[in-house]
């Protein structure tokens, strides 16, 4: 096996055109996968010196830009200024163990696209973009199109997620992250990311009314299954459930049988919003004023 | 699978080691079996188990999950470079005072998994000292002990 490390993004994509390719960026999937021998590269590509894969980047409104080679650890430390940082946040602290999250990368997590990750579940609920690059340049996918099936995404032969894109939340916004799953840092058995905008003091209102829900279900099926439009809606989790219905059974495996994964889901719905909810209420208002 | 082997120094234990490696193979496969550093244990060989936890960088990492290359000119910390052939640490020595080693194949693991835990958070409570332990793998199912030994360090007088 050879091993190649550019410092360009450039270089990388000329080194992952030959067949047998593989791009290593934390590779707490892809090490494990070698050891076990699931994977035989031909030729790894690592992505550690390639600068142009690193940082967070926050717009003054609130957007944020997300290198591919930032790692979990880094994630769970993100200022929860605003929600999307938050979400991903709280999604990426229980990512794994403490030990992959110095290691894993988003940009891995996304690539590989496990049924049952994490962070394409709250990159679905947040609207998110995948941004790709190529020896033909950038393009980008929202996150809801990005992945396909089981292990299954957008990316073609000899492309690299260079980065995520999540747009300004509006004001209001809160969001959680639930997961379930049999002990802490396992893959979920089922996990919901929930945005919920909330105006206060609604015209016609006494109080608070969510004008938006936008939910997100992993674990459920071969990719993220989103569930939107729930705000102003007399029972949004009822309505999530009816949603979720359409898309057919969810799986049975070592973790849950189908029957267990359809009788929590809707519970975890519920617990997502109510704790986005909260998590609203609980943004420092100077953001909440700001966005 | 090419015999090309890569150059690379790592400095385990800060003492500094020039090896030769193939692409594919670990940094636990090197403390190993080219160092002889055989504290650092080969459980799951996937990343599941713990038993294999170094320090990279100060940083708590899966030994099987790095490639040797990707270690080069970094620093490595393992069980046997922790108290320094002085003794043991109060980690180790808190595990040992609570009993909280059966067989011992986890413990170095553990050790390593406590060691970055105190490094940042001196006092940690049993909600964060179970976090911390969350990605070891204690077969002999000792982990009452091991999360006692750790509360116990947590309140100590220091």
């Amino acid at each position: 096996m050879e091993y190649l490390a550019p410092e360009t993004l450039d270089d990388a994509c000329r080194a992952l055109a030959s067949d047998g390719a593989y791009c290593l960026a934390g590779g707490q999937s892809l090490v494990a996968m070698m050891n076990l021998g699931l994977a035989t590269p031909e030729r790894l590509v690592s992505l550690r010196r390639i600068a142009a894969l690193r940082g967070i980047e926050t717009a003054t409104d609130g957007a944020l830009r997300i290198g591919a080679m930032t790692t979990h650890a880094e994630l769970a430390g993100l200022d929860e200024g605003t929600a999307a940082a938050s979400l991903l946040a709280q999604t990426a602290r229980v990512v794994a163990y403490p030990a992959v999250r110095n290691r894993g990368t988003i940009g891995g997590s996304v690539a590989l696209a496990d049924p049952a990750a994490d962070y394409p579940v709250a990159l679905v609920a947040l609207d998110g973009i995948i941004e790709i690059a190529s020896d033909r340049g950038t393009r980008s996918v929202p996150a809801r199109d990005f992945f396909r099936g089981m292990f299954e995404t957008s990316l073609a032969p000899g492309e690299i997620v260079a980065a995520v894109r999540l747009p300004a939340p509006r004001p209001g916004t809160g969001v959680a992250y639930e997961k379930l799953c049999v002990v802490a840092g396992d893959f979920a058995i089922v996990s919901v990311a929930a945005v919920v905008t909330v105006e206060e003091n609604a015209p016609g209102t006494t109080g608070a009314r969510d004008t938006d829900i936008q939910v997100a279900v992993g674990g459920y099926g071969m990719k993220p299954i989103l569930l939107s439009a729930l705000g102003r809606l007399d029972d949004p989790v009822g309505a999530a459930a009816q949603q979720l219905a359409s898309h057919g059974d969810p799986p049975g495996d070592h973790r849950a049988s189908s029957a267990y994964r359809r009788r929590v889901t809707p519970a975890l719905i519920e617990r997502a919003v109510a704790a986005a909810r909260e998590n609203s209420r609980r943004r420092p208002l100077r953001a909440r004023e700001r966005s | 699978m090419s015999s090309r082997k890569i150059h690379c120094t790592l400095e385990v234990n800060h003492v500094e080691q020039d090896l030769l490696v193939h692409a594919d193979e670990t940094l636990l496969d090197v403390l190993r079996e080219q160092l002889a550093l055989c504290g650092t244990k080969r459980g799951c060989n996937h990343g599941v188990c713990g038993a294999c936890n170094v320090l990279v960088d100060g940083m708590l990492v899966r030994a099987c999950l790095m490639l040797a290359v990707e270690v080069d000119q970094r620093p490595v910390v393992t069980v046997e470079g922790l108290a320094d052939g002085r003794g043991y640490t109060d980690i180790q020595q808190a595990l040992v005072a609570a009993g909280a080693i059966q067989c011992g194949f986890c413990t170095p693991g553990f050790v390593m998994a406590l060691t970055a835990l105190f490094a940042r958070e001196p006092r940690p409570d049993r909600d964060t000292i179970r976090n911390a332990l969350s990605g070891n793998l204690c077969r002999c199912s000792g982990y009452v002990k091991i999360v006692e030994a750790a509360e116990r360090l947590a309140e100590l007088p220091r």
